[in-house]
Order: C-alpha cells, then structure tokens, then sequence
C-alpha cells in the first residue's frame, strides 16, 4: 500500500532505472553510475534533475523485515510508516521514525535513505549508531557487512562504492531493552534535529553491563564514543557514582559541536544535560 | 445566536475543495514572457555602472530608464521607487528585470549582469539609526505631576523581532497590453491600492489601466503594499512587451527575502503608580521601518496609539518613531503595529503588579477602562468594555487560578510549567478620519432579469471568506437564497473602489454598505428587470473628530477585545517548550459566520504563539536575511498545539453589519505577552522582555546567566 504512494518524478514501472529486482538494479548501478533513489526526500529537494535516478521502490528484497536471535534485519527499502506500523519493529526505532519530518515524508522515506544520505542530523542513523548496528552493502561482485560507523564517514559520505547498494540493516538485539530517544527539534513536526540524542543501558546485580550513547546534529558525524562510555561497563552503581563526573568530562571533551541553527555552545550543554540526565536516572533505578 | 452567524458552506468551497481554484501561478506559463529581477547584493551602495549581458532576439530588459511614469511607487508618502537608479538602499532592492521566453535564460541573464558598486555605510539595527522617517507625540494629563507624586516608579524595554506573513502561495502577478489597456492580474489583497501605483509608474490614465485580484492563497498583510511594487515593475515591463504577457511568481527564498515583514521594535515604558493604580504612562515605540516609509506611518500610529494598552491612563506621553535602516521595508502583518506595544504594556503591567506583591491579573483590573472613560488619544470608549465578563470565562475554561498557583511553588523537576494572560484590544477600521477622508468606499448590487444579485466591490476573498460574509449580509436583507448571490474575485473595470482589504474593515465597513445596498434594493425591486444599487460610506455621527496632528479624537470607531491565556511547558534539559494550552475569548461583534470567525480566531492565536516562539528571522552582519526558507524560518505545524480553544463573546457594534465588527487581526495581537507570562512564571525569572524565545536562551535563563537583563539579540 505505501509503495504505491511513493512518487517517481523520473522513470516509470518497467523502465530499466526502475528495476523490479536487487539483480537488474545492481546490473543497472554497475553500468550507469545511477544515484539510487528511494524515497526520494532528500534527492527531491536537491533540485538536480539531470542526474540520471536508479528508483528502488518495485525492488521486494529491500522490502524485508526478519530476526533471528542475534538480529533484527531491516530492507533498507522499508518507509518510516512501514517500521511505525510493524508491531514487531524494535521501540527505540520505532519512537525515532515518529519523530521524522510528517506523515507524507514519512510514508515515502526510507530507514536506508536517511542513512545513504549520510546527514549528522538523520535521526534513525543516530539509533543505528547507538546500537552499533552493521549494514549490510550489495554489488554485482559480492557483498560486504560492515559496522555503521565504518560506513558514515563524513557529511554526505559513506563509504558505499557506486557499484554497490545498500540492501539490510542489521540491528543487534541485545540491548535494546531500556533506552532512551530524545530530538530537539525547533517544532514537534518537520524539525530537522538541532540535537539528538540516543542512549542505550542494561545493569545486572547492581552491575553496568552495557552503555551507549550517541549524539547526532552536533558534528559532521554521528558521534559515538565506546571507549568513554567503556569506563563505566563492568562497574557497580557506587562505582559508577564517583566515576560519573570523569565520564562526563570525557564527553565534553570529545564533543566538538558545530554551529548553525544553534550556538556550538548550546548544542554542547544539551548533549551534556541529556548525558547527565541519562545516566543520573539509570543509576538511580539500578539502586 | 443571531441568525446570520449561522454558518453555511464557503462560496470559494468546491473550488479550493476540488482543486479548481485557479491562482496567477495556474495560467499557462507558454506563450508569455518570464522576468527575472536584477537585485543588489549590497544593504547600501552607490551604482557606478550596469552592465548588460547581450540578450538573445525575444529578450529585453528593463530598469529606470524604461518607466513612463514617475519612478515612485504610490503607498503614502510614495519614496519608495519602482527601480533602483543611482544607489540601492537593502539588499534585494531592484535594479531592472530581464524579461524573455524562457524563465532559466532569464535567471541566467540576470545573474550575468555586471553591476558595479561603491559600497556605502549601511544602518542595520535600529540602535544605530540617524533618520526617523516619523516621529510622533501624543499626550495628555500632567505626567511630570504624575510621577513626582508617584509612589513607584518603573521602567523596562522590550523588543520584538519580525515576523513573516508566511502565505501559502507566493507573491505573483502577469501583466500585459491588451486593446490599448494595461491589465495586471495577481495575488493581492488591495486592487486599487495597485490601481494607483500602477498608474503613477506607467503614466498611464487610469480608464487605461486594469487590475483583477486572481484567487489569492493567503496575505495576512503581505499583500497589501507589495504588490503595488511589483505591479508597478511589471506594468513598466508589460509596456515594453509590446503586447505580450509578463509574468513573475516568486519563489519561496525571494519572496521571504525580499518583500515586507513585521516591523521588529523595541519600546520603553515608564510607569507611574499610586495606590495601587496605574497614574502616568511614558512610553517611548521604536519600530525598524527599513529602507523606505511604504506603510510604516500607519503601523506606527496603530501601535502607538495602543500603547497604553486596556488601562485607562490619566496621564499620558507617548512618543513613536519609524527608523530607517537599510535592510527590507517592513509594511503590514495582522496586527499593525499593535501586537509590538501590547507585548510591551501587558508584560509591564505583569512586572509591575509582581514588584507590588499582587496578583498580575487583579492588578490590571483594578486599572481596567470602562465605557465612557477616555482612550488614550482622548477620544471615548463609547461602547461597553466586555473585558471583565470575558476574563471570567477564560478562567473559568483555563483553570488559570489553579494552576497559576500550583506552579507558583518551586519547581525543581525535569520539566516545568507556567500559565499567563493577557488583555488587549484591536481597534476596528482605518485608524482616523481615513474611512472619510481617503478611502470613501463605494459598492454596488447588480440585479440580472432573474433575479440573481452580483455584488461588486473591491474586496478580495484571500481565504478569510468576505466572499462568503458578504453573500450572506445580501441574501439576508433581500430574502433571496444565499446561491442566487453571485461574486466574484474583484476587476476593477467593474468594481468600484470600496477601499482596500485591510484593517479589520471588510466586514464591518464594506458588509455595512452592502447591507444598506440591500436593503434599498428590496425596497426598489422591479422583478424581472435589471437593476443597480449604489452605496457610500458615511462616517458615524458620534465620533470625536481625529486629529492626526495632535493624535486627539476618536482614532477608531470601535474595538474589538480579547482575553488570552497560555500554558507553556519547558524541557529543562533541552530549553525546548511545548504550548500546552491556549485558552481565549474574543469580542468581535456578532460572527458573521460561526464557523469563518472561529476559524479566524484559531488561527490568529497559532499566529500569535509562532511569533512568541519559533518564528526566528535574523539578518546578518551583512544586512542580509538568512532564514529564506521554510528549513529556516519555522512556523507552528498542527501538531504543536495539541489544545487550542477561543470563545466568543458577543457584545454588538451599532455601526456594523448586524453589529459585527473588525475581527480579522485582534486574534494575534495579545498572545505574545501570556506567552512570554507563561515563560516567566515556568523559569521562574522576571524580564523575558522579547520575542521569540529561543530554546537556547530558555537554558542560560535556567541556568542564571541571563536572570533579570536584558539580552541583546534580534534586530
């Protein structure tokens, strides 16, 4: 039903830039050096007609959602309104997806696009990167799966190759169990994030056994920091309590905010805030 | 209820519905000329030279050597010019057009013409201004004797930035020579405001010229001087096309670039206060004009006639001034000058009454106008002021006292609360003797042998449904069916002139004539034959003559009222704060049409609460504006106001259509103050003086660093 929704400005079904299948669309890639198109909401307002389009949405393979016990498997084809209205979907995507733009661009944009795009400020990447999800890239030569973070690289970079596809998602299961999304938005609707935030954290027998976080529309890049967040992992909540200020500090000092919409300086103390906020309220349910 | 307010289905319903609606943008871009505008990248320079790429055969262009009339754009004081000539005074200002059959070589042209320039200081914050097109003062009382008897004295400033109409559709027109006459079709609110511009450029006489509004998406004010530029600049350019169609729409970045906005001011109040009451007012209103007059004069009055707010103010001086810079002429916004001094007087008011220890709203009672007391240019309040009754039922629907209270107590959590109210009015009409002096409208009924009415007037229909008000004040009168009514979008080849859509007046004035009109026509109906009914203003007989000089008399015939109340949220974390409610009641006479004015009402107060929060628009240090788009400048989508609820108080106007009165603007002008109440009381400072608030500055206040001053900011 979504897909029919889905404009093509260019290209029409049986087109050979509108493939039905991942094989003519790779063949296609491989020859044209197309830009794939799949919902189109950022290509669209880019106002570059002459590039020739690869369009995406009568591709079924990238349609898919399936798990297994490690993984939750994403078509990277799959719309916003198709992951919010799948009750099988994990809740911290969930809660991000319904946060994007409005309901029309949320019925044509895809969780693959707003990564390929490679924008800081896309808030289903931001969860991705928190949940050091793997992509999985597609070409007619073979097939790579690759940590996200190896993935995006830059504003508007990725590390895909103009032969390739970006075709799943791979989203460790973990955990994903008690989390936290929060976008600053200069609206409730169709706000591009001034910050995002995701945080990840699981405790057992008073112990920390896992902590994410990730900050998206601060810099060129998504920032995640395993290593900061890896002083707390393994610790009691007391030891956690008066290693706090020390993981904080780390944070600041690994956050180097860009400004734009909003001060450098502004995004820095949300980042902190949320941060501090974060883990202040996981260490006091774990007591 | 009365039986007019009724609602029925809109006139231009089926057609918007449907999609039929036909805009300046629909008529067929093939076949006709595109323009593309030569516009300085400069807030001021001299021109040393312009330079012109070689055009291809079919192209041309134009600038000030080609106007066949006065390079003047008529507005009021008309120094605004049609092109640029030897200095461009903001940047966007229009140096020529190139015109031709294809938009992109158009484009192209224009961007490769070579204009050379001297740069020259530029003035961009109204601080730093050395010329004030106007400069107004108005008094009345001692207030020296007032304030060395006072037993407080307070003093505050406050500053408002712009704010952008934001219509749907954009800014567009098509002009073209046809049978020796000069017709201009657009987007427009005022068609023989653009009449007498388009006259005054081309030079034309004014049988030789033709304006015909087209369905217009939306104005909100923006449409009321601006076309008049742009007609007058195409109009030129049509003569030259020598019979060929010239057509210009604007896109989004041009149009909110480069065409008028709400002026940004900022006002300083003194206040004196005895015994619990309000004695001496003086209050100092600075409003940034921008690079010409075009409609400031008028906004300025308005606002500064509003100054002292619902109070009645014994002793008064008010001085006003519109400065000039060198960024974009700021011109007409719903509101007109008024929604800048209520945010200031309102939020003073609040300060005051917390500097004495009372409860701001039983403060502002205490000093409340009634009927009969003076306004503040002397003039009366002629009629009841309903403001007591309708505080009661925003309470009452708000739970103000409750919560005000409740968040009143320290609040130490994640996230905090705050309510607050305001009070205000929106003089209704042409502020002065201009109903009388200058506009002297005139309308007409035109019965066809079938019994079918037309209305002709030159009121435009821009989604506020005068085409639908007027319908049915006609239909009333003559007991004819509402659909035997016929309008349409006005021509002023047929239409003659009852003023412009503008200051809250079409309903009250123009319904007023039309009623009159109909109930003549009843009087003389010949059934069967055609007929033509006439109607002129006349001015009502109990008014205090207004004297624009000295700012004396009756600045208006009435007002409407309204009552707000907001409740805000805020996210301490992220500064962010969400409208949690916004309760208010308005008098605007009897609705019209139930659903029209509550509609109007609505989306007002979203307007108002835009302003107050997320419309941001900053210029650079260049002069240039920055938020050009709609990524940039953010208005309130649907989903950021989840509670949004007006009431209607109807208290009725004699002079008006089944005592309606002027409804359009009241809706937006007094939530910025219970807005920025609202935000007070949830952060717990005093001295929020400005909007919009930004979430950026909601955390330093948070945190302290801006407690209790004043924050340098928007221009």
């Amino acid at each position: 039903m979504v897909n029919s929704m889905v404009q093509t400005p260019k290209g029409k079904e049986g087109d050979t830039l509108a493939p039905k299948t991942l094989e003519a669309a790779l063949a296609s890639l491989a020859q044209e050096g197309a830009i794939p198109y799949a919902g189109g909401t950022d290509l669209m307002v880019a106002e570059d007609e002459r590039r020739p389009f690869l369009f995406l949405h009568n591709i079924a393979e990238l349609q898919g959602f399936s798990e297994d016990d490690e993984y939750y498997r994403l078509g990277a084809g799959l719309t916003y309104t198709r992951i919010m209205n799948d009750k099988r979907m994990p809740a911290l995507l969930v809660e991000a997806a319904s946060q994007i733009a409005a309901p029309a661009i949320r019925n044509a944009g895809t969780i693959g696009g707003n990564i390929a795009n490679a924008s800081p400020k896309a808030d289903s990447a931001l969860v991705l990167v928190a949940t050091d999800s793997l992509v999985r890239l597609v070409s007619a030569a073979g097939e790579r799966v690759i940590p996200i973070g190896q993935f995006l690289v830059g504003r508007q970079k990725t590390t895909r190759r103009p032969d390739e596809l970006l075709v799943e998602i791979l989203m460790p299961k973990r955990w994903l169990a008690d989390y936290r999304f929060t976008k600053v938005g200069g609206r409730k609707a169709l706000a591009i994030s001034r910050v995002s935030f995701a945080g990840l954290f699981a405790a057992e027998s008073g112990v920390i056994q896992h902590l994410a976080l990730a900050f998206g529309a601060v810099e060129d890049t998504i920032v995640r920091r395993p290593q900061i967040d890896g002083l707390l992992i393994g610790k009691s909540v007391e030891e956690a309590r008066a290693l706090s200020e020390e993981w904080l500090a780390a944070w600041d000092a690994a956050i180097t905010p860009l400004r734009g919409r909003v001060s450098a300086r502004y995004r820095k103390q949300v980042c902190l805030n949320l941060a501090a906020a974060f883990l202040k309220s996981r260490l006091e349910s774990t007591d | 209820m009365h039986k007019i307010s009724t609602s029925v289905i809109k006139k231009d319903h089926a057609a918007k519905m449907g999609g039929s609606a036909y805009y300046v943008g629909d008529y067929p871009s093939k076949g006709v000329l595109h323009s593309s505008f030569i516009r300085s990248p400069h807030a001021h320079a001299r021109i040393r030279k312009v330079h012109y790429p070689a055009l291809p055969p079919g192209y041309f262009s134009v600038d000030y050597r080609d106007i066949t009339g006065e390079n003047s754009v008529h507005v009021v004081l008309d120094d605004l010019p049609v092109f640029a000539q030897e200095e461009v005074f903001y940047i966007g200002d229009a140096i020529g057009m190139i015109v031709g059959p294809d938009a992109e070589t158009t484009a192209e042209l224009a961007a490769a013409c070579e204009v050379s320039y001297e740069e020259l200081p530029a003035i961009l914050d109204i601080n730093d201004a050395e010329t004030a097109f106007f400069d107004y003062h108005y008094g009345r009382g001692d207030t020296e004797r007032a304030f060395s008897e006072a037993d407080h004295v307070f003093e505050e400033d406050f500053e408002t930035g712009y704010q952008e109409q934001a219509y749907l559709e954009p800014q567009g027109m098509i002009a073209q020579v046809e049978n020796d006459v000069l017709t201009v079709r657009g987007s427009l609110q005022c068609p023989y405001y653009v009449h007498r511009a388009t006259a005054k450029a081309t030079g034309l006489p004014t049988e030789r010229i033709r304006i015909v509004q087209e369905v217009t998406g939306g104005g909100f004010g923006g449409k009321e001087a601006y076309p008049s530029l742009l007609a007058a600049q195409l109009g030129v350019a049509a003569l030259k096309a020598k019979g060929q169609a010239v057509r210009c729409i604007f896109g989004r970045r041009e149009d909110m670039e480069f065409t008028s906005k709400r002026h940004p001011s900022r006002c300083h109040y003194r206040v004196a206060v005895k015994e619990g009451r309000v004695t001496a007012m003086e209050i100092d209103v600075r409003f940034n004009s921008g690079a010409f007059t075009t409609l400031s004069p008028v906004v300025l009055q308005r606002g500064i006639i509003a100054s002292p707010g619902v109070y009645n103010v014994e002793n008064l001086q008010v001085r006003g001034r519109a400065l000039r810079t060198h960024t974009v002429p700021n011109g007409a916004y719903r509101g007109f000058g008024a929604p800048q001094t209520f945010f200031a007087v309102e939020l003073m008011m609040d300060h005051i009454a917390a500097s004495l220890g009372q409860d701001p709203l039983e403060f502002k009672r205490a000093n409340l106008a009634k009927q009969g007391d003076a306004t503040s240019t002397s003039g009366r309040y002629h009629f009841p002021v309903p403001l007591p009754e309708m505080i009661e039922r925003v309470l009452a629907a708000s739970d103000y006292a409750n919560k005000r209270a409740a968040y009143a107590a320290p609040q130490d959590s994640l996230y905090r609360k705050g309510i607050g109210l305001s009070l205000w009015f929106h003089g209704a009409g042409f502020t002065g003797a201009g109903e009388r002096d200058l506009i002297k409208a005139v309308v007409a009924l035109e019965k066809n042998a079938a019994g079918q009415v037309e209305i002709l007037t030159a009121n435009t229909d821009m989604g506020q449904g005068v085409k639908t008000t007027f319908s049915k004040i006609v239909a009333h009168e003559l007991g004819i069916p509402y659909e035997d009514i016929i309008i349409h979008n006005p021509d002023t080849s047929r239409v003659p002139d009852s003023g412009p859509t503008a200051a809250s007046r079409s309903l009250m004035v123009v319904g007023e004539l039309l009623r009159r009109a109909a109930i003549r026509l009843k009087e003389e109906w010949c059934e069967g034959q055609p007929q033509r009914i006439e109607e002129h203003y006349t001015h009502p007989d109990y008014l205090v003559p207004f004297n624009l000089e000295t700012f004396s008399g009756d600045a208006y015939p009435t007002f409407a009222w309204g009552v707000g109340v907001v409740e805000l949220g805020f996210d301490t974390l992220t500064g962010a704060n969400e409208v949690l409610g916004s309760w208010s009641c308005f008098d605007i006479g009897t609705l019209a049409d139930e659903a029209i004015a509550v509609g109007q009402m609505e989306g007002g107060v979203l307007q108002g609460l835009g302003y107050s929060s997320m419309e941001q628009m900053a210029i650079d240090g260049r002069g240039r504006i920055r938020n050009n788009s709609y990524s940039d400048y953010l208005i309130p989508t649907s989903v950021d106001v989840p509670q949004l609820e007006v009431q209607m108080h109807v208290c009725e106007y004699p002079g008006g259509p089944y005592g309606a009165k002027g409804a359009g603007e009241l809706p937006l002008v007094g939530i910025p103050a219970a807005f920025i109440a609202a935000a007070e009381q949830a952060l717990g400072v005093r001295g929020i003086n400005h909007i919009p608030l930004t979430a950026e500055e909601t955390l330093d206040y948070l945190s302290g660093s801006q407690h209790g001053k004043d924050k340098e900011s928007v221009r």
